[in-house]
């Protein structure tokens, strides 16, 4: 296709840039020189896609091949999608225009269950059989990978094959195996057979699932040779990982446009509600000077003028002193602005406040996560309320006079008095301003408290919880919203059913792909934004396949139940998460890995400790 | 410290950038290029930079023009050029750097180059029609605009705004050269004097695409 042919469309639609490509560093290959071609799908905008890391390094791995073209997919507006239906012009690559069904291999990245069903639609858009078991040839091999693969269980009648882990190195490892399967004419299922032998490859067709009579798994059983537990694939040496050295530069705004170096991997803390402190075990960091030379390069292949430093959590980097003090050298000195997002409170130092405050004037951030400490024991938030009001003191010694606090509810044994706690410690974070004596003076405090809905995923401590029912979490935002009496206060909260939704495919099993299909087809896509989301329809799919909601998401799982996902390993033991509940029923708290080994199985992949 | 003007072209998929985003993408194009420009001060200091007239989205141009300021007075106008070129995307050109020599205000004119296809429409007849239009001695057309607080809609009469240089057939496309007024003045899109032609013949399915080709000052010559 060429871009002539789009014209028309474009004229008539918002944002016309998510469409045209042709960014700097945007790669464009001869396609008749290249072997494979590599589509790269995010199931979001353009502007949420492009402000993803994993894609811009997976690209820029992939392109570096000679053998491989790779390019962007995005999920097309409603607006986009229209006009494409209208004028029969179907979903293409950004880089090329051309169709998606001339692609060899089309990948997703999963990123929340709430873009399930864009997956669908971009693969019909682009030309391309939804069903798996309707693609019967090796081209058109559909793949994803991302945290939400660690239980993909809803998606296998979509997806050929699944990456559990780190890609850098399993990509390049398939692309190789593609390429010689592809050279000789071999079938579409002799394919996947060999795939299923790589580390850290899932090829769900390869194996069977039964039920008992009361829903829950009975046995998964593979076949054709297939590992009986598939295992996550992580880098050993974070060090030496292929890092990009320049970023697609988009034209128009997205959600993160700046450069960014990841810094470390995986976290220490094991929060117990969140998933991906443990999907990414264990904990590994690049070297200060690596940092930095993959920041230089950054900086000056894109000409960004603002710098963020990557992780789960970057204030836990071992040598922050270091890291700080050699970036600020470079970035002060080439007006570049450096963001530090996600900082923990508990180990803020006022020294390193100053060097941020020199760089950074918005307001502060902070995530207690709950409200009362007994609360934040259970989900081994290990902050104290002594630790939120340091900070806050020194930021607003700093001159900072907005502080935002982040909170869940929902959380396993909360009660109304965890609730009303949110409100009370915002209060005293209120108080404690107008008791600051050199704060900035003449302004009045402003304190944000942004609450979402806990969502239990697979691979945490949580994994067998149930969670509150809409009900019970409209009751609980009716208590914080009676909660608050202070006009300082703004309360923030999403008032939404779709975390429903994402709570019964995030611990879903593979019934529900019929409930996604059917979805699907009556028009359920971009669940994630609220405007387009549909519960009713959702619950009415739900109905007809004779599967109920509440049986993923509000049922209390045993210890000995066997789960969707319980052949994936994500290399954190079942005893071990178990223990965790355990420990959270009795609201006792587990040191960070740096302190104390917790003992949860990661080490076998950094092969004995994980930390020196 | 040096003022300089930097002239290019904005083709292809370039055209889709909007104005605002231009600034953004001009801006990170001189960081990689190195060049030795001036920042702002203040808080928040940024390159300064001034785009004279502001392209509609999706018009293609060969007449774009920027505005720099160099810390470096003896630093080569030919190395901005090929240095910007080497960091910027292939939709957008540079073709010369020179010395500022008139305000942006001295813009008066612009020209325009389009290609008008007709659908079903042969090429002749539309051109016939499309001179027939220009013929009319007025031309009206809403404007928006605003009268103190309140937004109204005005009508105005763009006939005198614009002259139609040439109109002729290529292959199955019309091909027009036409001259606008263009600047702070008074400014004339060509877009709307098209839909204006549709209008008048009854909703014709009518494409198009639209190059600036020049800018012109008031004697006529071209903008620099
Ligand atoms: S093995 Fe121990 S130190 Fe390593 S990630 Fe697990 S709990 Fe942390």
């Amino acid at each position: 296709m060429q871009l002539q042919q789009l014209d028309p469309i474009l004229m008539r639609v918002q944002k016309p840039a998510r469409y045209t490509g042709g960014e700097l560093n945007s790669v464009t290959k001869d396609k008749n020189s290249v072997f494979m071609r590599f589509a790269f799908c995010f199931p979001d905008t353009y502007e949420i896609g492009m402000s993803h890391l994993g894609m811009k390094i997976l690209y820029s791995l992939l392109n570096y091949r000679e053998d491989t073209w790779c390019e962007r997919v995005f999920a097309p507006w409603v607006d986009f999608e229209e006009e494409m239906k209208k004028e029969n012009i179907p979903l293409y690559g950004l880089e090329s225009f051309d169709p998606l069904y001339e692609f060899d291999i089309i990948g997703f990245t999963l990123q929340y269950e709430l873009s399930y069903t864009n997956i669908l639609n971009m693969l019909k858009l682009g030309g391309v059989p939804v069903l798996a078991s309707e693609r019967h040839d090796l081209k058109n091999l559909v793949i994803a990978g991302g945290p939400c693969a660690c239980n993909p269980e809803p998606l296998v009648d979509f997806i050929d094959l699944f990456m559990l882990g780190e890609g850098e190195e399993s990509m390049n490892e398939l692309m190789d195996l593609y390429r010689d399967c592809k050279a000789a004419n071999e079938s579409k299922a002799s394919f996947l057979q060999k795939a299923a032998q790589i580390g850290g490859i899932y090829v769900p067709s390869l194996y069977e699932v039964t039920y008992n009579e009361d829903g829950t798994v009975a046995q998964i059983t593979p076949k054709d040779g297939a590992p009986k537990t598939v295992k996550k694939r992580i880098i050993r040496d974070f060090d030496k990982v292929f890092y990009p050295e320049n970023f697609i530069v988009p034209f128009m705004g997205t959600v993160h446009d700046r450069a960014v170096v990841e810094v470390l991997r995986g976290c220490i803390r094991g929060c117990r509600f969140c998933q991906a402190g443990f999907l990414y075990r264990p904990l590994r960091e690049k070297k200060p000077d690596t940092i930095c030379a993959e920041c230089r390069d950054l900086c000056e292949s894109t000409g960004y003028e603002e710098v963020s430093l990557s992780s789960l959590s970057t204030s836990d980097y071992s040598d922050m002193e270091s890291l700080l003090t050699q970036l600020f050298d470079y970035t002060q000195t080439r007006h570049i602005n450096m963001t530090l997002p996600s900082l923990r409170i508990d180990n803020f130092s006022e020294e390193l406040l100053e060097k941020i405050k020199a760089v950074r004037k918005s307001g502060l951030t902070f995530a207690p996560e709950a409200g009362t400490q007994r609360m934040r024991d259970v989900i081994n938030k290990n902050i104290s309320e002594e630790d939120v009001m340091h900070s806050c003191r020194l930021a607003f010694e700093g001159g900072y006079s907005s502080v935002k606090l982040y909170f869940m509810i929902g959380l396993p044994t909360e009660t109304e008095e965890d609730i009303r706690g949110i409100i009370e410690l915002a209060q005293r974070v209120v108080d404690l301003y107008y008791h600051t004596e050199n704060r900035a003076k003449g302004q009045s405090v402003n304190v944000t408290v942004s609450v979402s809905t806990f969502v239990p995923k697979p691979f945490t401590p949580f994994q067998y919880e149930p969670q509150d029912t809409f009900a019970q979490i409209e009751e609980k935002h009716r208590i914080l919203k009676d909660a608050v009496t202070s006009k300082k206060i703004s309360l923030k909260y999403h008032h939404s059913d779709a975390s429903v939704l994402e709570a019964v495919f995030a611990r879903g099993d593979r019934r529900l792909a019929q409930v996604i299909y059917k979805a699907f087809l009556k028009g359920c896509t971009f669940d994630s934004w609220d405007d387009q989301f549909h519960y009713d329809r959702w619950m009415e799919t739900f109905k007809e396949c004779g599967l109920d909601p509440a049986f993923y998401a509000n049922r209390r799982r045993s210890f000995d139940e066997i789960l969707p996902w319980s052949h994936l390993d994500y290399c954190v033991s079942e005893a071990f998460l178990q223990r965790e509940n355990k420990k959270a029923h009795e609201a006792a708290v587990t040191k960070n890995c740096r302190m104390q080994c917790a003992g949860c199985g990661a080490n076998t992949l950094v092969g004995g400790k994980c930390f020196d | 410290m040096i003022d300089i003007r930097v002239f290019y072209h904005k083709t292809g998929r370039a055209r889709y950038i909007s104005h605002l985003d231009m600034m953004r993408c001009m801006q990170r194009a001189i960081v990689r290029a190195k060049l030795p420009v001036w920042y702002t001060e203040g808080f928040n200091p940024h390159i300064y930079l001034t785009f004279a007239l502001p392209l509609s989205l999706g018009y293609e141009s060969k007449s774009e023009v920027m505005d720099l300021r160099l810390i470096d007075d003896a630093f080569p106008l030919s190395e901005v050029t090929s240095r910007l070129n080497d960091a910027l995307p292939p939709d957008i050109r540079i073709h010369t750097t020179a010395k500022i020599q008139n305000k942006p205000q001295a813009i008066t004119h612009a020209i325009y180059t389009i290609q008008l296809f007709g659908n079903t429409q042969s090429a002749e007849v539309l051109r016939d029609r499309f001179c027939a239009f220009m013929r009319s001695t007025q031309i009206l057309v809403e404007k928006r605009a605003k009268q103190g607080r309140r937004k109204i809609t005005k009508q105005i009469d763009i006939r005198p705004m614009c002259e139609l240089l040439s109109c002729e057939v290529s292959g199955d496309v019309v091909l027009l050269t036409l001259k606008t007024q263009a600047g702070i003045q008074s400014n004339l899109n060509p877009s709307l004097l098209l839909e204006a032609f549709i209008q008048t013949n009854e909703g014709l399915p009518l494409r198009w695409h639209i190059c600036r080709d020049a800018l012109l000052m008031e004697d006529g010559s071209p903008f620099c």
